[in-house]
């Protein structure tokens, strides 16, 4: 088991009468992609600014490295890139990194070798002499996450690190990430894109009003128990009937078959019979559903009025997932139909 | 200390790119040259012998004018008005650090750091008070060697206008910074720091105030008003006296005490107390 980084018990908001976080349980380990997920006001942000001790909680605690949140010295291994971040606009690339690197405690002989590396990386080095405020969004947003690696932290908090970028930058960030977590950082990404989540994430959690709704690997969250995809030949109605009569549930589609059994001991007895009846097997799958199918899952309550809520929390996710992908909220939709 | 020196170079920078401190440097550098293009002085056998401003003569009434004397009321009576310009300038400059420093997406990136939101306050404070203090050197030091070339007068204590107008400075700075933790306003910072400098001073005159009023309740809450603001009337009469000494008449500069000094003192320790206390006590 990796060591536990971030560690987080029965953390508490109340903002007068609101509570945006209702008792959180977390934990990141080293060499470790976390994701954070939710709709807005979930307490995605509460919880990741009450970790950096920008926001104090009402009750829990919280401990980066065994160190306290509210002690300043849990943040010397954490670099952290905020949501609508603003640097400096009369700060160059470089004085950028400078400024936020002598924050972190390093001195300018180590700076002057790490800014150059760090710009390098994140496609900026032509830029390093440039002010900030002549950057367009996908910059501001590479250089905020240089200025989070500036210190080389163990500990990487992201707040929608791909905000503003474009899709081959997405890609980009999504190897730098992967690459920080090879290399044994913990990293905890907070975001409302559901397809990066599953695509950069090994573990996530979503947070629903204040509270961890669902949490685990994403093979875990996604997968569909008992539920397989078979592709067999021939199919027949007689060896339909036969999987029927054990009990199985059992629809065609698309010239696959896809089986609802009991356990993994019922899939292979459907096997059995396929080949006692002269069928070959071609392919079996377990179903799974994207991450999507949970969270829609997860946001459709059972009474009409929350309903609407839930539709909401889901198309904004996917609007979210649509503006990424610069196709429009009806396009990504179209992957799968939000329904109450 | 490297968080220190890069807030330091980051007020200096923010400065620069607002021209704030091009400002206050030209605005500065424009009336020491007028001053020293305007000022003629005819000095002979090392008293004055005439004097011109502006290219006109002014009226010395046939006699010569002690030297010394001349460069000690003038230095004393312009330490008076720098003591108003400076800070006023002062102020203006500065009042943004803290209300900047807390926006929505840069405070994030400061806090995110292992600083202490205490030294982080106390090291903004400190640069902001090292921008003033460099304008206040610059004025009252480019003033003095004016003087010294056109009198060949080296009246060193003209230098002590400074320490007081750094003083009242770093005093109205701190109720700056108290109100910009509190509203996250520049404006709302420069103005009631401004406000405040004048009703001080309103409160100088508080024994008269007292007897004006037709309760004693009244008249202690001017008492307690009095005791509890910043004395800033008093502190710019502290300025002349300092510079003019002996020199100058008592009635010009008011009795020299440390009492205004130790309440406004107490007065800024406390604004900067509660800035401190209200700001590691915010959500952000």
């Amino acid at each position: 088991m990796a060591d536990t980084v971030i560690s987080a018990r029965g953390l508490r908001k109340v903002y007068r009468s609101i509570t945006a976080l209702d008792g959180i349980d977390l934990e990141v380990h080293s060499g470790e992609l976390f994701g954070l997920l939710g709709p807005n006001g979930a307490g995605k942000t509460t919880t990741v600014k009450i970790l950096l001790g920008l926001t104090h909680p009402t009750a829990g605690e919280a401990s980066i490295h065994g160190i306290p949140v509210s002690d300043p010295a849990s943040r010397r291994r954490v670099g952290y890139l905020p949501e609508g971040h603003r640097f400096p606009g009369y700060l160059t690339a470089r004085q950028t990194l400078s400024v936020f690197g002598r924050m972190s405690g390093m001195a300018a002989a180590d700076l002057a070798k790490r800014i150059p590396e760090l710009l390098a990386r994140v496609n900026l080095e032509k830029w390093a002499g440039v002010r900030v405020k002549k950057f367009s969004k996908g910059m501001v947003q590479r250089l905020g996450l240089a200025a989070a690696l500036v210190h080389d932290p163990d500990v990487l908090l992201l707040d929608e690190p791909t905000d503003g970028v474009d899709p081959v930058g997405r890609r980009e960030i999504r190897d730098l990430l992967q690459e920080e977590a090879r290399r044994g950082k913990a990293v905890l990404v907070n975001s409302h894109l559901l397809s990066e989540i599953e695509l950069t994430c090994s573990r996530v959690a979503i947070l629903r009003a204040g509270k961890i709704a669902a949490a685990g690997t994403i093979d875990e969250l996604t997968r569909r128990e008992s539920r397989y995809k078979m592709v067999a030949a021939p199919v027949d109605d007689r060896l339909l009937a036969s999987f029927r009569d054990t009990g199985a549930g059992v629809e065609r589609q698309n010239g696959h078959l896809l089986l609802a059994v009991r356990d993994v001991a019922h899939v292979n007895a459907l096997v059995d019979r396929l080949r006692t009846q002269g069928g070959s097997l071609v392919e079996l799958a377990p179903l799974k559903s994207s991450l999507e199918d949970v969270f829609v899952d997860l946001f459709r309550p059972p009474d009409v009025d929350s309903s609407v809520s839930a539709r909401i929390a889901a198309a904004e996710i996917l609007r979210g997932d649509a503006e990424a992908a610069g196709t429009g909220p009806g396009e990504a939709a179209g992957t799968k139909e939000v329904r109450p | 200390m490297r968080m220190f020196a890069a807030q330091v170079q980051d007020v200096f920078r923010e400065a620069a790119a607002r021209w704030t401190l091009v400002a206050y440097f030209v605005l500065s550098s424009l009336f020491i040259l007028i001053f020293a293009l305007a000022v003629n002085l005819d000095i002979v056998n090392g008293a004055l012998a005439g004097a011109k401003l502006f290219g006109q003569s002014v009226q010395m009434g046939g006699e010569q004018v002690d030297l010394d004397r001349l460069v000690i009321g003038f230095e004393s009576g312009f330490s008076a008005f720098l003591y108003v310009v400076g800070t006023f300038l002062a102020v203006f400059a500065t009042a943004h650090l803290t209300p900047r420093l807390q926006e929505k997406g840069t405070i994030d990136l400061y806090l995110s750091r292992p600083v202490g939101r205490l030294p982080l306050l106390a090291s903004r404070y400190a640069a902001g008070l090292l921008l003033a203090a460099s304008n206040i050197v610059y004025l009252i030091g480019s003033i003095w060697l004016i003087v010294a070339w056109k009198t060949k007068v080296f009246h060193f204590r003209f230098f002590l206008a400074g320490l007081v107008i750094l003083f009242a400075i770093a005093v109205l700075m701190a109720f700056a910074f108290c109100v910009g933790v509190v509203t996250s306003s520049t404006g709302v910072s420069i103005m009631t720091t401004y406000a405040l400098f004048f009703f001080s001073a309103l409160f100088a005159g508080h024994e008269k105030l007292e007897a004006g009023m037709a309760h004693d309740w009244q008249a202690a809450i001017i008492r307690g008003l009095y005791w509890v603001l910043p004395k800033t009337a008093e502190l710019g009469r502290a300025a002349v006296a300092l510079v003019g000494g002996t020199a100058i008449p008592r009635a010009m500069s008011g009795s020299l005490t440390n009492l205004p000094f130790v309440t406004t003192a107490a007065f800024g320790l406390a604004c900067f107390g509660l800035a401190a206390w209200i700001f590691q006590r915010k959500d952000f």
